[in-house]
């Protein structure tokens, strides 16, 4: 299968042969059995596929959360088989930034601090202007100060985006991002990626259930079973 | 933002459970600055105590010398006498550079009523020989504020006549020239008798017992208590003080019936080691509730690390390394630990009073200046032994967070 974008220069994410298996009891899981993928930079890619299809090992794999049992995966050029937790926790900084399902901002931090908090761990100066500039990207300049209970659904997966891209990001992992939207939200987050790629080059992977949202990437991935059963390319980048 | 301020926040989370968390290191921290501040104010007070009896060595009467010290430095009842020809017969060693005889009685005294009182309290009178005695203790002087003025000491041969320690005139609102009147109860006779005095002087303070103590002549005394010819205690100061000189001169007196002789420095060292004892099983206690404390720390930090599994998760997986982690919660438990401290060192502090009166009325080896002495060196051992308690108590709680998965702990989070 070829996987390969042509209109795209350089891979973000190179993977190989990527297998994950399981142990639940006497039976063994092939959670991701055989997966070869790339990823460009300018790109958005969409994972579609059923429950315990392996989307979210997929995405764990790829953002470096886990590794894998077989298979060479490169991110940013990088070879990450093999690497110890902390090695991962290296390659993540600065490189990858990841929108959860459940937003998971910390409750005590205002917006800008939550967007800010990734710069703690890669101890790089804050710069609020930078900070603010990042939140006018997401349309929630405004609301800065407040804290994440003051903010809707869609706002606070607005300030995840934030700060997945404060550390600027080359490549961002979003995990059912639009999983506890509403629908109108849902297009809104899709949307606001498709901008970003356009305008920052990056190079995004998106799991959903939602069909018709994943068809808004630019490439669309189908997994069933651990295994790529089907992709489309819908724009050339 | 730094990991310092992060970790603030994140106590602010559960206000009530990090609130009681300090408190408990707080109320532990305020138990233990109070005893070593207790330990160094009585040792401080029992030096200064003894320091201005003014003598280093003194005779009495057989019996225990420690509550016969005790009676000079803080008063009480059950006085022996010895004879007053024992002071004629020591006055001649050649070791001794100034001797006093002082009569130590005490006389049933009609409540003022200024408090609020009813009922007796007692008056410690002291027959003195003045010159002899203000020579031991020249930081005696007479007040000089308005009522105080045209103070004076009396003459050895006057009747009728007493300086009153500064407590008992301010007690009594007597000044120079008031009258002062005591009930005493003559030695073989039943019936007390009240005797009217002239106050001719008021003594400044001196944060000892004299303050408390109304001093007369020695033969006054001697009459009104109906014992001509009795002491309560000689005191000396030798010409060359030492532990060879004092065991020396003991030797020579210890032939004297019914005699001993007391150097202070040992009633020092006894008085302390009597309270010693005590310390030790309060301070087993305070121990017992530091450890309980900071339990009680590594219990609050682990429930709030479970609490954050998935938080953790998210901040490793937005690139915080293991070591951050570990610093984070780490701070956190220093952050209580050390505000316990300080909290507990505030605690003590403002119930230094309180703890005072409370140790005054269960240990009757008490002296009369401050007993509780929380110097700048206690509190700062107090904070420094608070973070040490924090570098370990956030040792397990940091480690368990710092060795949690991202994968995982973003799944059970979930």
């Amino acid at each position: 299968m070829n996987n390969k974008n042509p209109g795209s220069d350089k891979a973000i994410v190179v993977a190989r042969g990527l297998k994950k298996h399981y142990r639940r009891g006497i039976e063994t899981i092939k959670a991701l059995d055989g997966v070869d993928l790339e990823i460009h930079a300018g790109e958005m890619v969409s994972i579609l596929g059923p429950s315990g299809s392996g989307k979210t090992t997929l995405i764990n794999l790829l953002s470096c959360l886990d590794a894998p049992d077989a298979g060479e995966l490169q991110i940013d050029g990088r070879s990450v088989a093999g690497l110890a937790e902390e090695d991962l926790v290296k390659v993540r900084q600065g490189i990858l930034g990841y929108v959860f399902q459940k937003f998971h901002l910390l409750p005590t931090l205002t917006v800008a601090e939550n967007v800010e908090l990734p710069l703690m761990f890669l101890q790089r100066p804050v710069d609020r202007e930078k900070t603010l500039g990042v939140l006018r990207m997401v349309d929630l300049e405004n609301r800065a100060g407040h804290l994440p209970r003051e903010l809707s659904g869609g706002q606070m997966q607005r300030v995840a985006i934030a700060r997945a891209l404060i550390a600027d990001s080359k490549l961002i992992i979003a995990d059912e991002p639009t999983g506890n939207l509403d629908k109108g939200n849902g297009e809104a987050v899709f949307a606001l990626f498709r901008r970003l790629v356009l305008e920052k080059n990056l190079a995004i992977i998106v799991t959903t259930h939602n069909l018709a949202l994943g068809a808004l990437a630019d490439r669309v991935i189908t997994l069933e079973d651990g295994r790529i059963i089907d992709e489309r390319v819908n724009r050339l980048v | 933002m730094r990991f310092v301020a992060f970790a603030f926040k994140n106590l602010f989370r559960r206000p009530v459970r990090t609130g009681l968390t300090v408190l408990a290191i707080a109320l532990a921290v305020a138990v233990a600055v109070s005893l070593i501040g207790f330990n160094i104010g009585y040792r401080r007070s029992i030096d200064t105590s003894i320091d201005k009896l003014g003598f280093q060595v003194m005779i009495m009467a057989k019996g225990c010398p420690y509550e016969a010290a005790t009676m000079m430095l803080k008063g009480g009842t059950g006085l022996v006498y010895l004879p007053a020809s024992t002071y004629d017969q020591v006055r001649s060693d050649p070791d001794i550079s100034a001797i006093t005889p002082i009569f130590v009685g005490v006389a049933e005294k009609e409540a003022s009523g200024i408090s609020g009182e009813s009922g007796s309290s007692f008056a410690i009178i002291s027959g003195i020989e003045v010159q002899s005695f203000i020579d031991m203790k020249p930081w005696m002087t007479m007040s000089e504020g308005a009522g105080y003025k045209g103070g004076r000491w009396f003459g050895d041969d006057s009747t009728g006549e007493v300086v009153l320690g500064f407590e008992v005139a301010e007690y009594e609102q007597r000044k120079v020239g008031d009258a002062y009147f005591v009930t005493i109860t003559p030695y073989g006779q039943v019936e007390p008798v009240m005797t009217e005095l002239k106050v001719v002087g008021v003594l400044e303070r001196t944060g000892t017992q004299d303050d408390g103590t109304v001093f007369m002549p020695i033969k006054e005394a001697r009459r009104l208590f109906n014992r001509p010819s009795e002491l309560t205690i000689v005191g000396f100061k030798l010409k060359n003080f030492s532990g060879l000189a004092l065991r020396q001169f003991e030797q020579r007196w210890a032939k004297l019936p019914e005699v001993q002789v007391v150097g202070l420095q040992q009633v020092k060292t006894t008085l302390v080691s009597l309270v010693e004892t005590a310390q030790t099983m309060i301070a087993s206690v305070a121990v017992v509730a530091i450890i309980v404390a900071v339990i009680g720390v590594i219990n609050s930090i682990l429930m709030s690390v479970f609490e954050r599994t998935g938080e953790i998760g998210i901040m490793k997986a937005i690139g915080a390394t293991r070591s951050d982690i570990f610093q984070i919660i780490w701070l956190e438990t220093m952050a209580i630990c050390l505000g316990g401290g300080v909290a507990g060192v505030l605690l003590a502090l403002s119930g230094t009073s309180l703890v005072e009166k409370a140790i005054q009325s269960l240990i009757d080896f008490g002296t009369k200046g401050t007993m509780v002495a929380i110097t700048p060196e206690v509190m700062l051992v107090a904070l420094l032994g608070s973070a040490v308690a924090g570098c370990f108590a956030g040792l397990y709680p940091a480690w368990r967070a710092a060795s949690m998965r991202p994968v995982e702990a973003i799944r059970e989070g979930e």
